[in-house]
């Protein structure tokens, strides 16, 4: 080999070591470990134990559907949110932005364990604030952590409270880069605030949207300290348990690192075939 | 102290030198413990300490389900530093020794003799040894008994004797919602947690997997009936949602009017509730008919030493004090109501007393009466697998998702089937 080849690889040597000890090592053991029977000393092959439970497995099935239906809803409601957040942020009208902008943004700032509590106490079935309003307005108190659908509502709401201003943040920024001019153009052609909105500010939002969807996507398929944390454990009985928590049930709960590694890889391919499907969306926005 | 040792005679010099030595012998072991547990081996200490003065022992109270995630996070990685001792459930400790037989040690090769092991009883032993190895020491079991308010009872005309069956208990609780507004009769924890069912259950002699666990049993009669009464107290509206922290936070809060757990709660309402002194009474477990056991187990725990400690004799010192003396134990229950597994404890004057904040009753002799009558339930190395599906299936039950509780727990059999491999009892 050529000395400079060889002094270079010799500079990037202490990088690639720990690049393949604890990137390329991992993820190779990890896939070995997919077709193994974790559970019997010493560890056997047996894909069925794995792989094969996988796809019979109704609790799989079941974080599966939950993770998709937080995707499905929680995007799109929090993405709606941010951008009426932003545009009325954006308003002239508005005094004490700074302060707006930072009340926006502060949930985020929050440790996550700290939040987690505070909603679990707002949410609490007989001294939490939440059922005290509902029963001040004649609403019947919801058992929010053991009820499935009252549980996956609080996840999303508690979620989209931590996100919504964060996501609103990043619309605002893109709709400060929209020249004031097109609008009054379009104010001296009398085109009403809504049509404004709808054929000007959306359209040159759009990339920005995107990403923020992209991103959100990401975040709700890794979506782990939530319901840890607020829901217990993905409780009502997995009645909230996303891929991430049911794999690590799998693997640091009933310790089968084998199953939990065949999980692991299915999420990789999921999130492939998500950022492929996205890839294709943002192709077509151009 | 740098300064009264320079500033000393020369006798002072050396008692202090003394006093360094014997500071260097001090062994230092750490416990990882939760709750109430944490609590009362804290109140051993004294008793140790005069025994053994070189011996210092530190509790770390992580909460329950952080030690059992720390623990098996750390005996994956090899069990390198784990604590000197570390405390487990019964029924989820046999997990532990399956996949990591070498992150405890054997306490046989520390003392644990035959003649030890026999002061306990076998069905607290049988999910702590393999074989010839013993991983663990056992250390207190849970009785479940109801707790109750005696106030909103006697509002409501309920004797707690007339209460023997889970119907009783049903209509009793009507009766009490009606006369104490915004009480309800008891809670379970629908969240996180299929405490309910594994006592009814234990009660009616069924349990996740068959006593020897080599298959499983959870659709046998025992186990359905307990699933089929729990769904009808909740449609009754007379059980609640609510967790560990939320059934204290009610208990505290007055408005609920019993708790069923284990003895070891006796110390958790104790302690955390002294305002309510005398207003709370203790009383037998219903079962499904009048003549049915009244008698069940819940948690219960076991202390093992890990491979990796470096003070093992130590530790294995503390061990056998706070768990195999009759002194330790008696200030564990006096303390917080942990009932001992060693059985000459269970005969101690102590149990025999009234006891003040249960507004004079005798609630240990009450209680510990039902210890003979438990069926052994054994937990398996299978309990985090099949105690997930159950709680998924309960969930989908009562929302339901089944035609009928046999229906659900067949489900539910199929499940750990799958999960487990092994094969549903015939």
């Amino acid at each position: 080999m050529h000395l400079r080849y060889r002094a270079a690889y010799g500079f990037l040597a202490p990088y690639l070591l720990i690049f393949a000890v604890f990137w390329i090592w991992p993820i190779i053991s990890s896939f070995i470990m997919s077709f193994q029977n974790t559970r019997v000393n010493p560890w056997v092959f047996n894909p069925g134990a794995t792989w094969g439970r996988l796809f019979i497995d109704p609790a799989f099935y079941n974080a599966l559907k939950n993770t998709m239906i937080i995707l499905v809803i929680q995007v799109p409601v929090m993405i709606t949110l941010a951008t009426i957040m932003a545009v009325l942020l954006n308003s002239p009208l508005l005094k004490a932005k700074g302060l707006f902008r930072f009340a926006f943004f502060a949930p985020v700032v929050v440790g996550e364990v700290a939040y987690a509590a505070v909603f679990r106490l707002m949410f609490n079935l007989d001294f939490g604030i939440i059922n005290k309003l509902l029963l001040s307005i004649g609403i019947p108190a919801v058992s929010w952590f053991s009820e499935t659908p009252a549980a996956m509502s609080l996840l999303i709401i508690a979620v989209t409270w931590r996100w919504a201003g964060y996501n609103a943040i990043i619309i605002l920024s893109g709709l400060q880069s929209i020249p004031e001019d097109v609008y009054e153009a379009a104010t001296l052609d009398r085109v009403s605030k809504v049509k404004q909105f709808i054929h000007i500010t959306l359209p040159l939002l759009k990339p920005i949207i995107v990403f923020c969807v992209v991103l959100s996507i990401i975040g709700s398929m890794q979506l782990f300290i939530e319901p840890m944390l607020i829901t217990n454990r993905g409780g009502p009985g997995g009645g909230t348990e996303t891929l991430g928590l049911f794999l690590y049930r799998q693997g640091f709960a009933s310790s089968n690192f084998g199953y939990a590694s065949s999980i692991a890889y299915t999420m990789a391919v999921l999130a492939i075939l998500i950022s492929l499907l996205n890839m294709w969306i943002g192709r077509e926005a151009k | 102290m740098r300064l009264s040792f320079f500033g000393a005679t020369t006798l002072a010099a050396m008692l202090s030198i003394n006093s360094v030595s014997a500071f260097a012998d001090t062994k230092e072991i750490t416990i990882w413990s939760w709750n109430i547990a944490a609590a009362s081996l804290k109140t051993t200490l004294e008793g140790f300490n005069k025994l053994n003065p070189d011996i210092k022992v530190i509790v770390e109270d992580l909460g329950n389900q952080q030690v059992y995630d720390k623990t098996l996070a750390l005996c994956a990685a090899g069990g390198e530093d784990l604590p000197d001792i570390v405390q487990f459930e019964n029924f989820e400790a046999e997990m532990f020794w399956n996949r990591f037989p070498d992150c405890f040690t054997n306490l046989k090769e520390l003392g644990y003799t035959s003649e030890i092991q026999a002061k306990f009883p076998d069905f607290k032993r049988v999910e702590l040894e393999v074989g010839d190895v013993a991983y663990a020491m056992p250390w207190d079991s849970g009785p479940v008994a109801v707790f109750y308010r005696r106030d909103f009872y006697e509002k409501a005309g309920v004797d707690p004797a007339t209460i023997k069956t889970w119907d009783d208990f049903i209509a009793a609780g009507k009766k009490v919602a009606t006369a104490n507004p915004g009480v309800v009769m008891a809670q379970a924890d629908f969240n996180g947690d299929s405490e309910w069912f594994r006592m009814i259950s234990n009660e009616q002699a069924c349990g996740f997997f068959s006593g020897d666990g080599q298959s499983i049993t959870i659709n046998e009669p025992g186990c359905v009936s307990a699933l089929d009464k729990i769904k009808q107290m909740k449609d009754a509206g007379i059980l609640t949602a609510g967790n560990w922290n939320e059934k204290l936070q009610s208990s505290a809060g007055g408005t609920v009017a019993s708790q069923l757990y284990g003895a070891w709660y006796e110390g958790s309402i104790r302690s955390n509730i002294p305002a309510l002194s005398g207003k709370w009474g203790v009383y037998l477990m219903p079962s499904i008919t009048s003549d049915g056991v009244h008698a069940a187990n819940i948690g219960g725990s076991a202390l093992a030493i890990s491979n990796g400690s470096k003070n093992k004799e130590a530790a294995w010192t503390y061990l056998n004090y706070a768990l195999g003396s009759d002194e330790a134990q008696i200030s564990m229950l006096k303390g917080f109501g942990l009932v001992p597994s060693l059985l000459s404890s269970v005969k101690q004057p102590f149990v025999e007393e009234t006891q003040p904040y249960w507004g004079g009753q005798k609630v240990w002799s009450d209680i510990l009466a039902t210890l003979p009558k438990i069926v052994p339930s054994r937990g398996t190395a299978f309990q985090s697998d099949a105690d997930g599906i159950y709680k998924a299936v309960q969930t989908k039950y009562f929302a339901g998702g089944y035609p009928d509780a046999k229906a659900a727990l067949d489900d539910a059999a199929q499940q750990i089937a799958v999960a487990t491999g092994l094969p549903i009892a015939q």
